[in-house]
């Protein structure tokens, strides 16, 4: 269960952006951002939700500015994601190290968000320290998904998402705002994407380096397109990721034997997702407007 | 406005540069360093001395060679994101190149050495070109996945096959190589090999092709529109498979001529030059021109010069070189926009 919140927020907000015909290539560097800026604030309040909340303003800045450069200003998302990747890479990179430098080597750990033990159920044995012993962070990732779905096909909200994804101009004719929905949308998938920064960072390991969601989130937009758009899906892809890794990690760390093929031995979640994209894909369908800028004339 | 590409192109570098060295400065103002002093390393450093001169060049070579590979596949309308990633395989190959390869005269042993290298590139380039070609999967996010992947490679060959017999303070590297395998230096004191001729070469052979032979208008009309294509009787996925092909190996070649000509030690910290996206920007900024890369390409060995001596003052220097990419890159967005804004007007 360790990395199964993380790629659900960022999934399930790229799911959502995605929808409405945005594709953001730069949910990476949102997560290495939200990631340093909850470490810090986390770091200068004592205090975990704190460290979250300062680290989605942080995102949110920086999410409004991909989302005005690509539905305000029309210009191509791929350039713009990665743009916004690279910078976040790279920003939240620096600061850590101006950070460190000022901070010290006290500054190594921070406190992370506290489990919630659910009474009785966390006492059945063997699934109920690992299904009812975690945080709110994790819980609320669960419930994410079927909320997500419910959000995405049965409300008009999710309908007014998914026509501007499907076809803008009709969206338009219907009296749709399409540049207010993609941008709902766009932000949506941006603060999810600053609560899986963050989860990793102050809900899950208290620390932070440069480059250390390892290009989860270009698992997490894999994870979109296996899912061909369906929350459920994405769950049960990021579930049997997530299982992958940790049995990596785990025959890891127990074979010392196998310490100078580890390298190789990290690559399999990766071909993991590699390998299921032909077998998942196949029948994957994008929304018919995903990254094409719609110019009202 | 209409009349003057070149214009047009010289403004469209200079915002994305503009946006770039703003970013840039506000960091070396942050990290509490001299910001007149980093305008200075900026402009003034790459062309201070023959040594730098010859760096921007070292810089110019690798770029241009990834970035017509690149450049190829966006005329198609593919986005060959992984030159990061092919650009490692190749210099991991490179090594295993110098190290594996018995005894065969020097000269026919770097041009195996540099087949090693573009091998390497093709291979990393391969699966993302199949799942897009036979799955319809989308390129740039597995090309992207291809970069991390690399990434792990190159730690496992540091650490088995390509592991140098000398070890520096525990990091990992690879013994240096032998000078009469490594490239002949053209400009004495600079790192600046014959790999300039190889790139300007393939570059007059990709301008051929591109704008003269029948192939190049095919890869053209496909990136306009595949539909079309296929009514004019053209094979997309040929044409897909070709510009993939071509933007792997020349990535790959790229690593190991860096590799051989310039590097020589392959170490954790190369991991991080940034050099196949920044290839990405060059091919835009070059508007997918073979010329206009080269024009690019020169103008960004000279950027990352400066920036790299500009970044000297910055702890996590890599991490400043890639805020000031991504900055660069939002900087080509926004040119694109008031330029097609002006255009339209």
């Amino acid at each position: 269960m360790a990395l199964l919140p993380l790629l659900l927020y960022a999934s399930l907000g790229e799911l959502v952006a995605e929808k409405s015909g945005v594709a953001n290539l730069g949910i990476e560097g949102l997560m290495l951002m939200a990631a340093l800026s909850s470490f810090t604030f986390d770091y200068a309040t004592k205090n975990p939700f704190f460290g979250i909340v300062g680290s989605l303003a942080v995102v949110a800045a920086l999410g409004f500015v991909f989302s005005f450069l690509t539905i305000t200003l029309n210009v191509d998302q791929i350039v713009a994601g990665l743009g916004i990747y690279l910078f976040g890479l790279g920003l939240s990179g620096v600061l850590y190290a101006i950070f460190t430098a000022t901070a010290g080597a006290g500054a190594a750990g921070v406190p992370i968000v506290p489990k919630l033990e659910i009474p009785l159920l966390a006492g059945i044995p063997f699934i109920g320290p690992i299904l009812f012993q975690q945080n709110i962070v994790v819980y609320i990732s669960l419930v994410l998904v079927p909320v997500t779905s419910y959000l995405l096909t049965r409300t008009g909200l999710g309908l007014r998402v998914r026509a501007v994804g499907e076809n803008p101009r009709a969206a338009d004719t219907m009296g749709i705002n399409v540049s207010r929905v993609r941008y709902f949308a766009t932000m949506t998938g941006v603060i999810l994407a600053g609560v899986s920064g963050a989860y990793l960072a102050v809900g899950y390991t208290g620390s932070f380096q440069l480059g250390y969601t390892l290009g989860r989130g270009f698992i997490a937009l894999a994870m979109v397109y296996l899912s061909n758009w369906n929350p459920y899906k994405a769950f049960a892809a990021i579930f049997v990721y997530d299982f992958v890794d940790s049995l990596q990690s785990a025959v890891v760390i127990n074979t010392p034997a196998l310490e100078s093929s580890s390298y190789l031995l990290a690559l399999l979640p990766y071909i993991f997702v590699l390998v299921l994209i032909p077998v998942f894909g196949r029948k994957a369908r994008a929304p018919k407007y995903l990254t094409i800028p719609y110019r009202k004339d | 406005m209409r009349g003057r590409p070149w214009l047009r192109v010289a403004s469209y570098n200079g915002v994305a540069i503009a946006v770039g060295l703003v970013i840039g400065l506000s960091v070396v103002a942050i990290a509490g360093g001299n910001v007149v002093q980093a305008l200075k390393s900026f402009f003034i450093t790459p062309i201070s001395t023959t040594d730098s001169v010859g760096e921007v060049l070292v810089r110019f070579i690798a770029l241009y060679t990834i970035g017509l590979g690149v450049g190829l596949a966006l005329k198609a309308g593919l986005w060959n994101v992984g030159g990061e990633g092919q650009f490692l395989i190749g210099q991991v190959m490179a090594f295993i190149g110098v190290l594996y390869i018995g005894d065969i005269p020097a000269p026919l042993h770097i041009l195996l050495i540099l087949l090693l290298g573009a091998a390497g590139g093709l291979l990393w380039i391969s699966v993302p070109t199949i799942l897009r070609t036979k799955f319809g999967a989308n390129e740039i996010v597995i090309t992207l996945l291809f970069n991390i992947v690399a990434t792990f490679v190159v730690l496992y060959a540091l650490n088995g096959p390509i592991q140098g017999k000398t070890q520096s303070f525990g990091f990992l590297l690879t013994d240096q190589i032998p000078l009469n395998l490594t490239l002949p230096i053209l400009i004495p004191g600079t790192r600046v090999s014959i790999a300039l001729f190889i790139t300007l070469g393939i570059a007059i052979a990709m301008y051929l092709l591109v704008e003269r032979t029948a192939l190049g208008l095919r890869v053209s009309t496909v990136g306009e529109s595949t539909e079309t294509a296929r009514y004019a009787g053209i094979d997309v996925t040929r044409a897909f498979v070709l510009v993939m092909i071509v933007a792997g190996a020349l990535a790959g070649l790229a690593g190991a001529m860096h590799a051989t000509g310039v590097l020589r030690v392959l170490d954790t910290g190369e991991l991080q030059p940034g050099f196949g996206y920044l290839a990405i920007i060059v091919a835009l900024l070059g508007r997918k021109n073979m010329i206009g890369i080269g024009v690019a390409s020169l103008l960004f060995g000279y950027v990352i010069v400066g920036a790299q001596d500009m970044a000297q003052v910055v702890p996590a220097q890599s991490g400043m070189i890639y805020a000031m990419e991504g900055a660069m890159l939002i900087g080509v967005s926004l040119a694109s926009y008031l330029l097609t804004r002006r255009g339209s007007a």
